[in-house]
């Protein structure tokens, strides 16, 4: 059987650069993987959305709805867009920021609390404010892939730097306390 | 090695197992990195040529001379490049001549879902089609010497989850590059009607060899009384909704679906079909006597990508057996869409704010065209797009219906790629037409392939044809307005006019900035001087700039790059600076 995800978020938040670590580390692993990526247009400010499938024999790139073992938002308007995703049981992890759409004011809080209550199986992640305190942004798809990392029963993937290492293990920090607080 | 590698970047890697010598491409989603992996090796002729006939044609004549060859495009390429592939055909190559297009089902950068399978069948030119990256890269490696083999150009057919997937690729060390030379036979060459006519009846016969090749490439799977055909990536989905169904079948797996081999018509009377994108395949077996339950009855849908949910309900809906998949999940909140935008900072932005404002009162009909600028839809400037070379084309001939002041806007890398020979029409019949030519000197919507518009700058070739030209900077708004009124009143007199708005892509300048440590401005709102007039996020349309609940505007400094363009438009002086512009600016020109 193979594990299905799939990853959303607004494009330039590095959703393309989070599925590879995802699928390298499942590589490293042995299993057979695959990413289904979508370039070109929707590159830019526009939803972007990419799928990985990892197990010991994958066959198909992409997954279909009510077929994803766990959703990853980077992004909580585009985690609400994600939803039609979700199996039966499957998680959803969201990382705690909105970036706002054209034409429409989202509140965060709103926003996440609506989610948690309509889907129970959700990790809400201050991955944006963790990345902030190591110094930028652009670190908060490293410190997604430290949390869905402890979710998924993953490695650290090879080809990090320091300091997305460091972001790594901060996002492992925070499923450690996410997991203690569900105890 | 066993490597993570992208469907493209695994052709190319196999093309270069399989010693190509000439490569050529225009780029195009979802094709465009093969030419870019490939761009890396200095050993060999690689080139991104100004469209996909002149890309074919260079690597055709490269062919015809005995070298190794690939060109790859895009799905609607091959359209551009139908004329040559044709030809191809009917004089066959020496050297192995590989056609890689790359389909793009539910058009996810796209304008229609053209299945180019058809053209295989159409031209009479085999097309391989592999299932995953790893197939695709022995296929393109294994096609130069296939293509030998028949002295016959060989396509090759991927779509979105094939070049855009990434997958474990055993990859093997490059071959050197295969050349060749020309050896003159007239008879073979010149496609008079004399010689074409027997070529003709050649082809036709080598075509029904090409169903015996075809047969190498097909593999059996499995056991039981159901017989399933899939080709291509179908495969896949194939084999899982089988395993969700809990279905033993003997699955036909085609490698070369053009033309589709007899040895599949002997294997069963009656066979489900599934196939990515059109029936191609379905319609040949049905050719051939054999009862198909596939796309062309419904029990796959016509329009879309396949999946695993599809291909089970519809199977499940050919044997007659029960599925009920689980609905998907509602969210709680319906999230606003997120359309694709121009990026903060775009130049393009500015051009279509300024000629918004010099053709105020006109009520142009702006003809638009394929590239980035196409996201001038969202601000109302782009009033139709069919394919490359739309804005002077069919721009050109609604303005010749007398009713409309029309604007066709085109970017650089698409004006030398279609819209010459245009151009030459309009100047010859003195078409009453506004061309827009947004240089911002790159390919950008497909990464930034390098353009022609430095080497052959715009104006040189609009005043060489006598059209009164005007050359502006998007950034500077207000200037840039003045001088497009002066293009369009030369319009308004019945002439057609060239503005050309010249500044690089914003993405790449930001890029070569910051690696040479220059810190960008920001702008920030000053809500005091803020009205909330919305001039800035309805207008102009910088996706930096967002509405707050109270209407003022808000700066998301993440995203802002310090362009300035807001600080120009707002009425109010609301938009302050941190930082100088001035030294960004100029770098960015030279980006």
């Amino acid at each position: 059987m193979a594990t299905s995800i799939v990853i959303m978020g607004v494009g330039g938040q590095g959703v393309l650069t989070l599925a590879r670590w995802i699928g390298e580390a499942a590589l490293a692993e042995g299993y057979d993987v695959r990413i289904a990526e979508i370039h070109g247009m929707s590159q830019r400010g526009g939803s972007v959305e990419v799928h990985v499938r990892f197990g010991r024999e994958v066959y198909a790139p992409i997954v279909e709805e009510a077929g994803a073992d766990l959703v990853i938002a980077l992004e909580a308007v585009e985690a609400l867009r994600g939803f039609r995703y979700l199996k039966p049981g499957g998680v959803l992890v969201i990382n705690k920021r909105v970036i706002q759409p054209p034409g429409r004011w989202y509140e965060l809080g709103e926003v996440v609390d609506a989610i948690r209550k309509s889907w129970p199986k959700t990790y809400i992640v201050p991955c944006y404010e963790a990345a902030l305190g190591l110094g930028s942004a652009l670190y908060e798809n490293s410190v997604m892939l430290g949390f869905v990392s402890q979710l998924l029963g993953l490695p650290m993937p090879p080809s990090l730097d320091e300091r997305n290492q460091a972001a790594f293990r901060k996002g492992m920090q925070l499923f450690q306390e996410a997991a203690a607080a569900d105890q | 090695m066993r490597l993570l590698l992208l469907g493209n970047e695994a052709i190319a890697y196999g093309a270069l197992s399989g010693g190509v010598a000439a490569a050529t491409a225009y780029p195009g989603t979802p094709s465009t990195e093969i030419l870019e992996t490939l761009e890396e090796f200095k050993d060999r002729f690689v080139h991104w040529a100004t469209n996909e006939k002149t890309a074919f044609e260079l690597a055709y004549g490269a062919a015809l001379a005995g070298a190794r060859a690939l060109t790859a495009m895009k799905h609607v390429g091959l359209n551009v490049a139908a004329d040559p592939l044709h030809s191809a055909a009917y004089t066959g190559v020496e050297g192995g001549f590989l056609i890689v297009t790359a389909d793009d089902p539910w058009m996810h950068s796209s304008q229609n879902e053209q299945d180019t399978r058809w053209y295989g069948l159409q031209s009479y030119v085999p097309v391989l089609e592999p299932s995953n990256p790893a197939e695709a890269c022995k296929m393109a490696k294994a096609a130069f010497e296939l293509s030998e083999r028949l002295k016959h150009p060989v396509m090759l057919r991927s779509v979105t989850r094939v070049s855009h997937v990434r997958a474990p690729v055993e990859l093997e060390p490059p071959a050197p590059p295969k050349w060749g030379r020309f050896t003159r036979d007239v008879k073979r060459f010149n496609l008079v009607p004399a010689n074409a006519r027997e070529r003709r009846k050649e082809l036709v016969e080598k075509w029904e060899k090409m169903r015996d090749v075809a047969g190498e490439y097909v593999s059996v799977e499995g056991s039981g009384d159901v017989a399933v055909v899939a080709s291509g990536v179908a495969y896949n989905y194939v084999k899982e909704a089988l395993r969700r169904l809990r279905i033993s079948a003997t699955v036909v797996k085609l490698g070369m679906p053009i033309p589709v081999p007899r040895k599949v018509a002997e294997l069963a009377k009656s066979v489900i079909v599934v196939e990515e994108g059109d029936p191609v395949v379905e319609f040949q077996l049905r050719a051939m006597g054999v009862a198909t339950k596939g796309k062309l009855d419904g029990y796959f849908p016509k329009y879309g990508e396949l999946d695993i949910g599809k291909v089970a309900a519809g199977l499940a809906k050919a044997l007659d057996l029960p599925y009920d998949p689980p609905q998907p999940p509602k969210p709680p909140v319906e999230p606003a869409p997120r359309p694709p935008a121009l990026c903060p900072g775009c130049p393009h932005m500015g051009t279509f704010y300024i000629l918004r404002l010099a053709t105020a009162g006109l009520n142009p009909l702006w003809s638009g065209d394929i590239g980035c600028y196409s996201l001038g839809i969202n601000m109302g400037q782009q009033d139709l797009i069919t394919h490359m070379g739309s804005s002077v084309g069919l721009g050109a001939g609604i303005s010749i219906t007398g009713r409309h002041f029309v604007v066709a806007t085109v970017g650089d890398s698409t004006f030398y790629h279609a819209v010459l020979p245009q151009l030459i029409d309009v100047a010859t019949r003195q078409v009453p037409i506004l061309i827009v030519v947004m240089d911002n000197a790159y390919t950008a919507m497909t990464g930034g392939q390098p353009s022609p518009s430095r080497a052959v700058p715009v104006e040189k070739i609009t005043e060489a044809l006598g059209l009164p030209t005007f050359v502006i900077d998007p950034v500077d708004i207000k200037r840039s307005v003045e001088t497009v009124k002066k293009a369009v009143e030369v319009v308004k007199a019945g002439k057609p006019a060239v503005v050309v708005s010249r500044r690089p892509c914003t993405l790449i300048a930001t890029r070569k900035a910051r690696r040479a440590g220059l810190q960008l401005p920001k702008y920030r709102v000053d809500p005091d001087r803020c009205t909330g007039c919305g001039l800035c996020y309805n207008l102009l349309r910088c996706s930096a700039i967002s509405k707050r609940p109270d209407k003022k505007a808000y700066v998301d400094p993440s995203l802002c790059v310090g362009c300035g363009m807001c600080a120009e438009v707002c009425p109010f002086g609301a938009f302050v600076p941190e930082g100088r512009r001035d030294r960004w600016l100029e770098l960015w020109q030279q980006a």
